[in-house]
């Protein structure tokens, strides 16, 4: 069997807050396989935040070791994180953080201007990423021109657009309305299964959590529980 | 990827046109005062070298004291005359005096007429005053000892009553006097001293020959003349040739040592000092007011930088997170300072030469554009959207991204 995708040992995080000690992340140990679909759910403040955010090598622990498809990330330097980021990650959030004064086509684009070496055919990835989120006719409307569920659509196209090997959301249905909230999740779990993209998501909310085959828990930095839920009849 | 950077850079500055303006300004001003010091520091050089060409830097001009009032209490005001200068002439160091009486007289042919300063000279007067004759010949001791009636024209006249043509032995008329041209003096050499003058507007005749026909004598002093133009050796015996026409002048005129003198002497050399002092000290003040100005407009981009900074913390923090490196953040914010300074920089380039010419200075103020200003002008713009840029872009990429993206 192939290592682990994901293999968190022991991880630590405090923040002084107020004259006392945050342990944001209290001993996380955790394997994330290839192909895996991940809820990770607690409420504000369970250390779920930071836990994605040092698997997308934007948070640095204190101690532990995070490795990523084979390589430590948490000694990594940040030119060497800014091209893990690069080549092995999308990001989605809960905000879209589009920029709203360019196109859904150059807003997907945006990731590839710091690929190096760059992806050939750009452009044309760019248009592919956008059609697999079914947005193929809108690629020239301004973020202000589509509805909240279509901007999360393009900030997915952009998550995907450098072919990740792991896309992590962060609460990618916070603003978003129960329907609109499904067909994302609908369209998360449809990469997942037809591309086998891993995917680790953040949320507190349950439904959305049981999209995926595997729940965890957190709780005041720890992982409380860590379920598999039965594969879904395909 | 240099050129995506460029572009972004300006897309984002389009995106607030006028708080990018207001920030381009002071540069703008800065460049531009930088631009026109440096012009006029380069004119002022220009026309002091090209002042030592030739016999100006060693020229002595003597004329009367114009400002003497003619009240019941002073004697009249005294022409200089002819016997004097021949003292003068002989006097150690000097090696031309020539002694000009000057009118201005139309020149008439059959087919035009064209006002024009008539000089009475004599041999001395091309040499003093840096002619030279381009056709025929000049002015000679026998032409003023005959009282010939003969002219030697500058080139305004030739090109003006001759159309160019070849004058020499052509018959003109100055005044009522028929003269004969004998020569032509070639165009009279850029000496940045002339004033808006047109120096070429003259005809030279024999100074007798003008007094007797045309001016008429003087009731006070015989073979008078308009000034006298001394031209030393060299420059060190300015000052002895100076003190030694004061004696001569003052014991021609009647006056003792204790009088004030009615005549003027203007050393050129003494002359010129002083207007490079007065350059100098308008550049000076306009390098300091240019340096300044860059200065406060430096500090206005690194302001809006910094705000631009904040205002796109929650953009920096996106951009790092899909992949950017620290030094992509540096770059994007440096080139759009860089962006902001270099566009003023042509401007402002524009801007002084514009302003400049227009010409409101008058003819005091002497500027020379060349390339190299231009492009000092311009490097230092360049030099401020470095050195401004640098701290907010720096700032930029030290963003942590998580704070960054979760900046409101």
């Amino acid at each position: 069997m192939s290592p682990p995708l994901i293999q968190t040992i022991d991880l630590r995080k405090s923040y002084a807050l107020g004259g006392s000690t945050v342990h944001a992340l209290d001993g996380v140990t955790l394997n994330v396989e290839k192909g895996e679909f991940v809820s990770v759910i607690g409420s504000s403040g369970s250390g779920k935040s930071t836990l994605m955010n040092m698997i997308g090598g934007l948070d640095q622990p204190d101690s532990g070791t995070i490795m990523i498809d084979g390589e430590d990330v948490s000694t990594l330097k940040p030119n060497a994180l800014a091209a893990f980021r690069s080549s092995k990650l999308g990001f989605v959030f809960q905000q879209f953080q589009l920029m709203p004064r360019r196109t859904a086509l150059s807003n997907v684009s945006l990731p590839l201007q710091y690929r190096r070496p760059p992806l050939p055919d750009g452009e044309s990835r760019a248009r592919a990423a956008l059609e697999a989120v079914g947005l193929g006719e809108r690629r020239h409307h301004k973020p202000t021109e589509l509805s909240g569920g279509q901007q999360q659509r393009v900030a997915i196209a952009r998550a995907l657009v450098g072919s990740p090997s792991l896309l992590l959301a962060d609460e990618p249905t916070g603003a978003l309305d129960s329907q609109t909230s499904k067909e994302i999740m609908e369209l998360l779990v449809s990469l997942n299964r037809s591309e086998g993209l891993t995917i680790i998501l953040i949320t507190h909310d349950l439904e959305v959590a049981a999209y995926a085959n595997r729940v965890i828990t957190m709780s005041d930095g720890q992982i409380i529980s860590d379920q598999r839920t039965e594969e879904k009849a395909a | 990827m240099g050129m995506r950077l460029i572009l972004n850079a300006f897309s984002s500055l389009m995106e607030r046109p006028l708080r990018t303006l207001l920030t381009m300004l002071g540069i703008i001003i800065g460049v531009a005062a930088v631009y026109t010091m440096l012009a006029i520091g380069e004119g002022t050089q220009k026309k002091i070298l090209e002042s030592l060409d030739g016999t100006q830097a060693r020229a002595i001009t003597v004329f009367p004291d114009w400002t003497r009032g003619r009240s019941s209490q002073q004697r009249p005001y005294r022409r200089l005359n002819e016997s004097d200068l021949l003292e003068i002439r002989a006097l150690p160091g000097v090696e031309a005096a020539t002694g000009t009486l000057s009118q201005e007289y139309p020149v008439i042919t059959d087919a035009t007429d064209w006002a024009s300063e008539i000089r009475g000279a004599d041999q001395d007067h091309l040499f003093a005053n840096d002619l030279e004759l381009e056709t025929g010949r000049g002015i000679t001791q026998t032409d003023i000892d005959r009282k010939e009636t003969v002219a030697v024209l500058g080139q305004t006249v030739v090109n003006n009553v001759f159309g160019g043509q070849y004058p020499v032995g052509a018959k003109i008329k100055i005044g009522n006097v028929p003269f004969e041209v004998i020569g032509t003096v070639a165009k009279a050499p850029e000496s940045g001293w002339s004033n808006g003058r047109d120096r070429d507007n003259f005809v030279l005749v024999p100074r007798s020959t003008l007094r007797d026909r045309l001016v008429g004598g003087d009731y006070l002093v015989r073979n008078h003349v308009n000034q006298y133009r001394i031209i030393g050796e060299d420059q060190s015996v300015l000052d002895r040739i100076e003190e030694d026409l004061d004696v001569i002048l003052r014991r021609s005129r009647g006056l003792s040592t204790a009088d004030a003198p009615d005549f003027r002497v203007l050393n050129f050399s003494a002359n010129r000092q002083q207007y490079a002092q007065t350059q100098r000290t308008l550049s000076i003040l306009l390098a300091t007011m240019g340096i300044v100005s860059l200065v406060v407009g430096g500090v206005g981009v690194m302001n809006i930088m910094l705000v631009s900074v904040t205002e796109r913390t929650r953009e920096i923090g996106l951009r790092m997170s899909l992949g950017a490196r620290q030094s992509d953040i540096l770059s994007q914010f440096l080139t759009e300072a860089l962006v902001i300074c270099i566009l003023s920089g042509l401007v402002g380039l524009g801007l002084g030469y514009g302003v400049s010419s227009l010409d409101f200075g008058g003819d005091d103020i002497d500027m020379v554009f060349s390339p190299e200003i231009a492009l000092i002008a311009f490097g230092s713009a360049v030099l401020v959207g470095v050195v401004f840029g640098f701290l907010p872009a720096q700032r930029a990429s030290r963003l942590n991204p998580v704070e960054a993206l979760r900046h409101e």
